[in-house]
């Protein structure tokens, strides 16, 4: 951060802060028209402009719904469309509700040759003069997002697809920054495999590292910046069982090892957990953290919105004013997990392996 | 993953030595370097010179109060006092941690410019096994950069972060706590913001090779360099001192590590204790004890008062005492100063022990 002007860190500094207020979590609303249209088409309602547009309003206005967030992760289609409600644009909107509105830019997946089938994710050409628009509608903070996937057997990831995608995160970080955007980077690795947790804790401490010291050594200003991680879990398919606590304290393990206290915090990613497994974990984490000094929160899109989008089968058209009450009651879960308050039912945050799995194990 | 056998013992030691308002005595001075010192005195530096000295500190009573641990010298790990008490039985009723240093000195880093690495990977297995059954339960490496022009260089920055690693690594192995020092000269003009610079790259790229070689980093300490001006650069307040020093610790040391023990690098008692006090008092959230690992800053009134003389043990035990109480209250931000310890400073130039 040595070549940022003074007034510039403390607003990156400022703006970290407040996505990073505790008790409060980002609500993730940055799929491209593509994805989006095909959830809609998925619960049989047709995809339009005006559709993603009205149920993103719902998103983002559903009363009591600012209660919990601290920020908004839109597409850049969203950032220039505007409330029914008054017609200010959404970004403005988000502000006037205490939300601290963000992008996601256009990034496209790549599968390196010779890795596998491993990725990075392309998107730094341009970047700079994108953001720079962006920050002129009101965007306040930017996403990122790198995915990786754990095959032990291949290898992966990788020490070079580790450091590609590590070295392009700190880079788009870095540009954030140069034209006034908060960067969220978000290392996300998969749920996918059979890996245990003690692998999936030596997989996550190696990237981790890996991105923190690459933000240091590209001069990105740490305390400008923050996390957006995969909650640390055994592989979907692991036949070990692990108790909730277990795999709260592998989180907190991992982020003690690595996550730098000056970062402010980290908004936990769902991957296709359930809301209530997410909820969980991200609850007992709070709850066992001690006096480890970052906010721990969510940023969560599939584990909110997919229920909501089940609403709408059957009816043709979204059901806003379900889907609205839905996602309140979901919020204030979420809420309750970012205060360590939410209270898992059953097995909830537990690994427990499939019966099958279990029995071949055994 | 470090050996289970030692995980929870250094695990242990690294917390015991991390205590709250305790903080480490250096008294691990070479042969040749202790003679620097007695040279000052006016002492001849003499095996029972040496063991006298030692036995001075070792024997202050209550010092277990405010030091929780010692670095010694091989040499002084074997000794005892006049009346054959071995030091380390004494240290160990005292509850006070044994440390040695295990590091052979710097050599030339060829075709730098006056770089070095850290020699004494040797053996190191076996002298670590050693130094355990003598009951050290924690070991010291010290590891030098300089800042200049365009120093340090990229490849004294690996080779000694390596180094360190690769000493870390055998130690908790052998069942010793490795205090990790990467030390950043203060020599030279510079402002103080280049000292931030330099101290966040040396700390993140020691991690990043601590990480690499699979140090339990819980069962390690951190001993670095304070964040200030260089000895001849424009003088800011000890308050800045704080927050840059903590600001640099903040981006680049993990929460799992138990404790930083700063070292004094030739700053004068009181400023030593000043500044420990500022980095302590700065207002921003910090998970590791912050704490002293200080040679010269604890020992140089200790020596005047002593001058080699027997008569002048206790009086020279009560100035020990004072300075350690002093950085005990410093390392919880409640220090206030009495005017009266030392403010000579003790900048060796290129310093080298």
């Amino acid at each position: 951060g040595a070549h940022l002007s003074a007034a510039r860190k403390a607003e990156l500094e400022r703006v970290a802060s407040l996505i990073a207020t505790p008790g409060k979590g980002i609500t993730a609303c940055d799929e491209g028209p593509g994805t989006i249209g095909a959830r809609l088409e998925n619960v049989g309602v047709a995809n339009s402009e005006e559709r993603r547009r009205a149920y993103r309003q719902m998103l983002f206005e559903a009363p009591g719904a600012a209660e919990h967030l601290s920020a908004a992760i839109l597409d850049p289609e969203t950032l220039l469309q505007r409330s029914s409600t008054d017609g200010a644009l959404f970004p403005h909107k988000l502000q006037q509700l205490g939300v601290v509105p963000g992008v996601k830019p256009h990034l496209k997946v790549y599968a390196l040759p010779g890795q596998g089938g491993a990725t990075v994710m392309q998107g730094l050409d341009s970047l700079a003069a994108r953001c720079e628009e962006y920050a002129a509608q009101g965007a306040q903070f930017a996403k990122w997002r790198s995915p990786l996937e754990i095959d032990v057997a291949q290898g992966q990831p990788s020490d070079l697809v580790i450091r590609a995608n590590m070295h392009d995160l700190a880079r788009y970080a870095l540009i954030c920054q140069d034209v006034g955007l908060v960067p969220i980077v978000e290392p996300d690795i998969s749920l996918k495999g059979c890996h245990d947790l003690e692998t999936a804790v030596a997989v996550n401490v190696k990237v981790q590292a890996e991105l923190y010291k690459s933000m240091l050594d590209h001069g990105v200003y740490m305390e400008g910046s923050l996390l957006k991680p995969n909650i640390v879990n055994p592989g979907r398919d692991c036949a070990e069982a692990y108790s909730l606590r277990e795999i709260a304290e592998a989180n907190l393990a991992v982020l003690r090892r690595c996550f730098p206290i000056a970062m402010k915090g980290a908004n936990f990613l769902s991957g296709g957990q359930s809301l209530g497994d997410a909820a969980a974990r991200l609850s007992e984490m709070n709850k066992l953290k001690g006096d480890s000094p970052w906010n721990l929160s969510f940023s969560w899109s599939a584990a909110l919105q997919m229920p909501l989008f089940d609403l709408c089968r059957g009816h043709g058209e979204l059901q806003l004013e379900a889907m609205s009450e839905l996602y309140l009651a979901e919020l204030e879960i979420a809420g309750a997990a970012a205060r360590g308050e939410y209270e898992a039912q059953g097995d909830e945050g537990a690994h427990l392996p499939a019966p099958s799995l279990a029995a071949a194990a055994a | 993953m470090a050996a289970t056998d030692f995980r929870q013992e250094l695990i242990s030691t690294a917390n015991a030595v991390a205590s709250p308002g305790k903080g480490i005595l250096a008294a691990d001075e070479s042969t040749g370097t202790i003679g620097k010192r007695f040279d000052g005195i006016n002492v001849e530096n003499i095996e029972e010179n040496r063991r006298a000295y030692r036995e001075l500190l070792v024997t202050t009573e209550g010092l277990e109060k405010y030091i929780s641990g010692i670095i010694l010298f091989e040499e002084t790990l074997y000794q005892k006092t006049a009346d054959g008490t071995p030091f380390v039985d004494i240290l160990k009723k005292k509850g006070i941690a044994i440390g040695i240093k295990v590091d052979l000195g710097v050599r030339p880093l060829r075709a730098t410019d006056g770089e070095t690495y850290t020699q004494g990977w040797d053996n190191l297995a076996d002298r670590c096994k050693k130094y355990y059954e003598q009951g050290a339960r924690f070991a010291k490496w010290r590891a030098v950069l300089k800042i200049g022009e365009a120093l340090p260089s990229e490849l004294a920055i690996e080779e000694n972060a390596r180094g360190l690693a690769m000493y870390g690594m055998i130690c908790q192995e052998n069942g010793l706590v490795p205090i990790i020092e990467p030390e950043v000269l203060s020599d030279g003009s510079h402002g103080i913001e280049k000292c931030v610079q330099v101290t966040q790259k040396v700390i993140a790229a020691t991690y990043k090779a601590l990480h690499r070689y699979n140090l339990l980093l819980e069962g390690t300490l951190l001993k670095p360099n304070m964040v200030t001006p260089g000895q001849s650069g424009p003088k800011v307040t000890h308050e800045e001192i704080g927050m840059a020093t903590l600001t640099v610790l903040r981006r680049t040391v993990p929460g799992a590590v138990p404790g930083i023990t700063f070292l004094s690098g030739g700053q004068s008692e009181e400023d030593a204790t000043r500044n420990l006090n500022a980095i302590n008092a700065a207002p921003m959230a910090r998970p590791w004890n912050v704490s002293f690992s200080y040679g010269r800053a604890l020992q140089h009134s200790v020596l005047r008062a002593w001058l080699g003389k027997k008569e002048n043990v206790a009086a020279a035990q009560e100035v020990l005492m004072k300075r350690a109480k002093a950085n005990s209250e410093a390392s919880q931000g409640k220090y206030v100063s009495d005017g009266k310890a030392s403010g000579e400073s003790l900048f060796v130039s290129n310093y080298s022990y």
